[in-house]
């Protein structure tokens, strides 16, 4: 079956819960199937069915009226999606939490007010516009800082994977059960490789030459790591939809 | 920017380690905020570093025991006043030290105390030019001149000046009024050369003018 011939036609909860009871319906997207046409997938479990019940979303005119009509579901899949790639944008720019939160609040605002003035012409550029938006906000962050120096708080983020409470307890110490299988699997000198990397943060340069290896190298082992990681990523991303930990 | 692109640079990879440009890096966040399948790559990528981060923060105090980080290698001027280096510097001065205690001044001391027989030669400050006195040493040796100095007017205060063979001043020394008509005069173990010496003598008149009271020669001869 593919992806692109189902998509979720309703927008309240009561017609939702007549089809899931309806139609048991078992689909699966293999990731060699999905590329950049794909739609937005949404995983959103169910007690009965046996696989993983997937809701179809996409950013189109459906998509957009939906959220101009204030539906909680796509309200929220739209915040838990957007906020996600937003703090990781700017986990690499911003040093504070809240000025990350500050930013991506007001990215937000300015979107949504420029949804109710229909100024949103191409819901499939749904993300580039917020994009633009961030980057806008992100801007004029800069300046104010320039200006009072005690906007931007000096402390550097330690963003620990243990207070993201959003996936739920369960759903933490699994994923983080998953990562720690990762990690074991990988040689002692890899994992020493990821910690002067994550962890100490020192010079990539320097690293490889000490433990001779080059960037490539470094991009692979990370490419693996991360790849073994998505299977059980993606399963739990279904289970509450929301926004993570930055790098 | 080009999803195969994307995939093919490896791009979430070199995003997530920061290796990206500020051009590039601003590409690629725009291509992942419309391509869900590099969105959601980003996400587990991230995801996965920042679990790593504590996981291997766990296990981070062990490791460190055993493998210590390498300090990148830089100058410091007060780095010798670390323990290390102060401690080899205090032994070296320790054996330094000892060394003198123990073997050169008991060396000198000996060679003080010890009765030495020294070279010695005499002469009168009046026959310059004529039947010269010789004197051989060995090399390094010290060595006595007997300067005979001719009755006459006495000074206040009188200098003894020794010109090596090149002519120029090797040596000079102060000598205080004495009724003696001869000065016994030891010149020190040195790297003295060959040749002929001219030794003058200067007294200071009441005046405070120096004048020349004499001068004689000696041939100094080495021995090996």
């Amino acid at each position: 079956m593919s992806a692109r011939s189902h998509r979720y036609i309703s927008s309240t909860t009561g017609h939702h819960e007549k089809f899931r009871a309806k139609h048991h319906l078992l689909l699966q997207v293999p990731e060699g199937e999905r590329n950049e046409h794909s739609v937005v997938l949404h995983f959103v479990p169910t007690q009965n069915a046996r696989g993983t019940y997937l809701r179809f979303d996409s950013f189109d005119d459906a998509y957009l009226g939906r959220l101009r009509a204030g539906d909680f579901r796509t309200q929220e899949h739209f915040s838990a999606y957007f906020s996600a790639l937003i703090k990781i944008k700017l986990a690499s720019r911003l040093k504070s939490p809240e000025a990350i939160e500050d930013v991506r609040q007001e990215t937000f605002t300015r979107f949504f007010m420029a949804l109710r003035e229909g100024k949103i012409l191409q819901p499939e550029r749904l993300g580039s516009f917020v994009n633009s938006i961030c980057n806008n906000v992100l801007f004029e962050h800069y300046r104010s800082t320039v200006h009072n120096p005690s906007l931007d708080d000096s402390e550097e983020q330690e963003i620990r994977a243990s207070d993201f409470d959003l996936l739920g307890a369960l759903a933490v110490k699994e994923t983080e059960k998953k990562v720690r299988e990762i990690l074991s699997k990988l040689s002692e000198r890899d994992r020493r490789l990821l910690r002067q990397i994550f962890l100490e943060e020192r010079d990539k340069d320097e690293v490889c030459r000490e433990f001779g290896v080059d960037r490539e190298y470094l991009r692979v082992l990370l490419h693996r790591a991360k790849q073994a990681f998505k299977s059980a990523y993606l399963k739990h991303m279904g289970e509450n939809p929301r926004d993570f930990a930055p790098a | 920017m080009d999803h195969n692109l994307v995939v093919r640079e490896k791009m979430t990879e070199k995003y997530l380690l920061g290796e990206l440009d500020p051009n590039l890096k601003d590409e690629f966040e725009e291509h992942f905020f419309v391509c869900p399948v590099c969105a959601e790559d980003v996400r587990a990528g991230s995801e996965f570093v920042a679990y790593s981060k504590n996981i291997l923060q766990e296990s981070d105090e062990p490791e460190r025991a055993t493998t210590p980080r390498r300090e990148p290698s830089r100058w410091n001027w007060f780095a010798w006043l670390r323990p290390q280096f102060a401690v080899a510097a205090l032994v070296a001065l320790l054996v330094v030290i000892g060394y003198q205690n123990l073997v050169t001044l008991p060396q000198l001391a000996r060679a003080v105390r010890t009765p030495q027989f020294l070279p010695a030669t005499a002469v009168n400050l009046l026959t310059y030019g004529a039947g010269d006195s010789a004197l051989t040493i060995h090399k390094g040796e010290s060595f006595l001149i007997n300067v005979i100095v001719p009755p006459g007017p006495r000074y206040t205060a009188y200098t003894v000046e020794l010109y090596n063979p090149a002519g120029n001043l090797a040596e000079s020394l102060p000598i205080s009024p004495s009724a003696a008509d001869t000065w016994p005069i030891q010149f020190p173990a040195g790297d003295w050369k060959a040749g002929r010496y001219k030794l003058t003598v200067r007294g200071r008149n009441t005046s405070g003018q120096d004048v020349e009271v004499g001068s004689t020669s000696f041939e100094l001869k080495i021995q090996d």
